[in-house]
């Protein structure tokens, strides 16, 4: 046991001394969190439309003035169809909406009428949304009867906004790569200047330095979670936090493990510094896109589904989800640690005796 | 006016000075050698006369002055370097004939008769002509100097600047590497710049530029160097004075002593300028061992070791006996398989093939070692220290993990760094301090368990031949007052010397085994270990 302690603090301490570590991981779990929290735009905004007016106002004017800042910047008139398309061509314009000259008097007279819509497809998201705006817009004009009203509310999330949501995906993608790389890093740096094998030689039991080694790895991943959340998740997105604080740092724990013994396995094939970069990214990348961190579990393909059964992330994702926003109890998030902690046992052990042998 | 002026030529890396003002003229035909201790700036030096580094001076090479990379430019057409490192130049998947025709091309050469002559007799000069389909990667270390040497011959370059060409290659590639130097500079013209870790090679060149902390501090031809120094080298002495250093029968003093002298060697300017710049070797003590051991006779005993990597055999059937009290060299060029059987024996690798005891004792399986690791001390290759501890940290931290009780541990780490002479080093870190200390702190580290059998792996590579004497005197003070045994590995056929018994490995399989007195009874004629090993490398041809 003192040998864990030793080995411990030894770890920690290298890790302060190199300022090259501390700020990436100060980077990630800080500025790199905020930017993907704040930089992701679902909604419109500042979207540029076009129009082009055959129909000579009222009606045309009345739904241009419904796109508006922020989301949209005042509509710039065109002279002809063509100078509009010519504009789209040229990215000045992403919508554009070409009135009629019939299109109020068919309006007025009761009979079906057409707006045509020009959209710049290259920027989806956003001039499909616009597009959904306008039709949203339509629909107030057409002074339809139906006996149907919609009366929404939302849940765990009342305001909609996808800023924390991002924020937190990310923080956790943060986590599985760092715990990932730091470990695998501390074990290939030690193969690199030759210390690993004196370590084998020493009269301790290796298995005790690689768990001390990576404890440690995962208790600094740890320690950055809690500085994340408190000086980016709460403050800066707002993010909820409806359940138990501890069961999420409990949840992380058990998470760090399952990844470390990623970066046992990926420290255990590479030779230098330079391919734990490369082979990180390469085992990384598909547990990453099978959690349901960037498209959700029941959208994908059955057998990616099935496959993400494997990915000890997915566990992690949905449990923390659970606790962030839904404020679900210990006994309800069970699943999520039992996967956690079982993907977490297999691939540790794996890592552990890939990485510990002696002959 | 010379061929090659190199005048008032200094390098700088950030507040480091690798160079300072060093001037040398060199004409066509002449190999100049440079030698001197690792990070003496011959490297540097050779780098700013390639054109590759930024310096300050000037160089001027047939009328055509340079002090910048692109400067130089307009007559690297006329230059050619290859860098320290066996086969850096080379590309591993590429075989013989398709680095000849790559480099051929990147040069621009016209593929006419003339140059298809031409690399015909590079090809044969260098023994390559049967191999033209091998990759580069499946030669051997010798076989890939001589294809990077002809490689930089192919353009037939005017100046040729080799920064350690043979260093690591067995001791007939390497005579044959001269062989190939002296004939291009006959036929061609060319002037030769070559360093070397070797002072048996100095002797081949027409002149010699000894460096030391980024200065020339001797110039000239072997002859004339071996004078400068013959008046200050004496048989040793049994109780020599203090502002003296003894080293390998000779002892060597500033001041006259009343003995007679004796044939100085090229080593000898090392000591005698350090002698001038007041320094000497710190005095080594090693007491008695605190801890009584009973040493077995025979401590290791290998028997038909065999290590295969895929279809590579690495060691082919060794049998290797260490006795007790014994300091036995393990020689051979890079890539014989001196470090994988090391490894073996320390179960770094896995053995596919054949027996081995340690101190009396079977291993079948790591259980068999557990018991064992406290008895054996381990050096590895290039000094494995952790870079961000300090001194202090690192020797403590060794001895934690051996379970040494803190106030033993801080009494012996504190005994050994006077006894060795690093006891002002201690608050630093490793990556700060000289070769030479780094290397004698790893032996403490080694050592702080008091090990009955100490395996070295090429220790002594890169070190200063001040470092390297400092370091076989406390190998023999340890053998003395500890009767500990000694592997050692390394590719300086001369430190054989200094063993008991040295077996010579090649390619995997062993040459030689005798003791030292037995070789040189069976070699009369024989100068130096050099020419022994040299006899068993031509005989096995």
């Amino acid at each position: 046991m003192k040998i864990f302690f030793i080995v411990f603090s030894k770890e920690i301490m290298s890790f302060m001394r190199s300022l090259a570590l501390v700020s990436v991981v100060l980077y990630a779990f800080t500025v790199d969190i905020y930017i993907a929290g704040a930089g992701m735009q679902i909604k419109p905004r500042n979207v540029i439309i076009g129009y082009v007016d055959y129909s000579g106002g009222g009606l045309s004017k009345k739904i241009l003035s419904h796109f508006h800042q922020p989301a949209f910047i005042t509509p710039k008139p065109f002279l002809s169809r063509q100078k509009l398309s010519q504009a789209i061509f040229n990215k000045e314009v992403l919508v554009g909406f070409i009135f009629n000259s019939d299109f109020e008097k068919a309006y007025r007279k009761g009979q079906n009428t057409n707006l045509d819509v020009l959209i710049d497809a290259t920027a989806a998201s956003q001039s499909l949304t616009t597009l959904a705006y306008l039709q949203n817009i339509i629909f107030n004009f057409e002074k339809l009867k139906i006996p149907l009203k919609i009366k929404s509310h939302k849940l765990f999330n009342q305001n909609a906004d996808n800023h924390s949501f991002m924020a937190l995906t990310e923080l956790l993608s943060v986590i599985t790569l760092l715990i990932v790389i730091l470990t695998a890093i501390v074990f290939v740096k030690e193969k690199e200047d030759g210390t690993w094998d004196i370590m084998l030689l020493m009269p301790v039991n290796p298995k005790m330095v690689i768990l001390a080694k990576s404890t440690s790895q995962v208790l600094i991943v740890t320690v950055g979670v809690i500085l994340s959340l408190g000086f980016v998740l709460f403050p800066a997105f707002n993010t909820p936090m409806n359940g138990s604080f501890w069961n999420f740092i409990l949840l992380t724990l058990l998470y760090g493990f399952s990844s470390a013994g990623i970066g046992l396995f990926v420290a255990a094939v590479s030779k230098d510094v330079m391919q734990v970069a490369q082979f990180s990214i390469v085992i990384m990348m598909p547990l990453i896109f099978l959690s349901g961190a960037w498209t959700p579990i029941y959208a994908m393909n059955p057998i990616f589904q099935n496959l993400s059964l494997f990915s000890p992330l997915r566990y992690y994702i949905e449990g923390s989800e659970s606790i962030f926003y839904r404020g679900t109890s210990f006994v309800d998030l069970l699943p999520y640690f039992g996967g956690v902690t079982l993907l977490g046992i297999v691939l540790y052990l794996y890592g552990f005796t890939k990485i510990g042998k002696l002959f | 006016m010379a061929d090659l002026e190199i005048r008032n030529v200094s390098v700088k890396y950030k507040k480091l000075t690798a160079v300072s003002d060093i001037s040398f003229v060199a004409n066509s035909g002449e190999i100049i050698g440079f030698i001197g201790a690792d990070g003496a700036g011959k490297s540097s030096l050779m780098h700013a006369i390639a054109g590759i580094i930024r310096l300050s001076g000037e160089i001027q090479y047939r009328g055509y002055t340079y002090k910048s990379p692109q400067e130089s430019e307009k007559i690297k057409s006329q230059i050619s370097f290859m860098p320290q490192g066996i086969g850096l130049v080379l590309y591993g998947t590429l075989s013989v004939s398709e680095h000849l025709d790559f480099f051929a091309d990147i040069r621009d050469i016209k593929k006419d008769t003339k140059f298809l002559e031409y690399k015909k007799r590079l090809l044969h000069m260098s023994g390559l002509t049967d191999f033209t389909n091998r990759l580069a990667q499946n030669l051997s270390g010798g076989m890939m100097q001589k294809l990077s040497l002809i490689c930089a011959l192919l353009h037939r370059p005017k100046l040729l600047i080799l920064d350690e060409p043979t260093t690591g290659v067995d001791p007939l590639s390497r005579l044959e590497l001269w062989d190939i130097l002296d004939d291009i500079r006959q036929k061609e013209g060319t002037i030769i710049l070559v360093s070397t870790a070797y002072m048996q090679e100095a002797a081949k060149m027409d002149r010699i530029l000894l460096f030391d902390e980024g200065e020339i501090i001797a110039q000239g031809t072997n002859k004339e160097l071996l004078e400068s120094v013959r008046n200050f080298t004496y048989a040793k002495m049994d109780k020599p004075p203090d502002d003296t250093i003894s080293f390998d029968k000779k002892t060597y003093s500033l001041k006259s002593l009343s003995i007679q002298h004796k044939e100085p060697n090229l080593e000898a300017l090392f000591f005698v300028n350090a002698l001038k710049k007041n320094k000497t070797l710190p005095a080594i003590k090693i007491q008695e061992r605190q801890s009584q051991e009973k040493i077995p006779q025979i401590v290791m005993r290998a028997e038909g070791i065999t290590k295969r990597f895929g279809s590579f055999v690495a060691n082919d059937h060794i049998n290797i006996t260490l006795k007790s009290g014994e300091i036995l060299g393990l020689l051979g060029a890079n890539g014989a398989g001196k470090t994988t059987f090391i490894k073996m024996l320390l179960g770094l690798y896995s053995i596919d093939e054949g027996k081995l005891m340690l101190l009396d004792k079977a291993i079948k399986n790591s259980n068999d070692r557990i018991n064992l690791k406290s008895k054996i001390g381990y050096v590895s290759q290039h000094f494995a220290l952790y870079n961000d501890l300090s001194v202090r940290e690192n020797l403590m931290y060794f001895a934690n993990m051996h379970k040494i009780p803190i106030d033993a541990a801080l009494n012996r780490i504190k005994k050994y760094s006077y006894e060795l002479g690093f006891d002002e080093y201690m608050d630093k870190f490793p990556k700060e301090l000289p070769l030479g200390v780094n290397q004698r702190f790893s032996i403490a580290a080694a050592l702080l368990h008091e090990p009955v059998v100490l395996f070295l792996d090429e220790p002594t590579s890169g070190v200063d031949t001040l470092a390297r004497a400092q370091f076989w005197q406390i190998l023999h003070k340890l053998k003395t007052k500890w009767g500990i045994s000694i592997l050692i590995t390394t590719h300086y056929m001369s430190e054989a010397e200094y063993c008991d018994r040295v077996v010579l490995l090649k390619l995997g399989k062993k040459i030689v085994d005798d003791s030292v007195e037995n070789l040189y009874k069976l070699h009369p004629n024989a100068k130096s270990f050099e020419d022994i090993f040299l006899t068993y490398f031509k005989g096995e041809r």
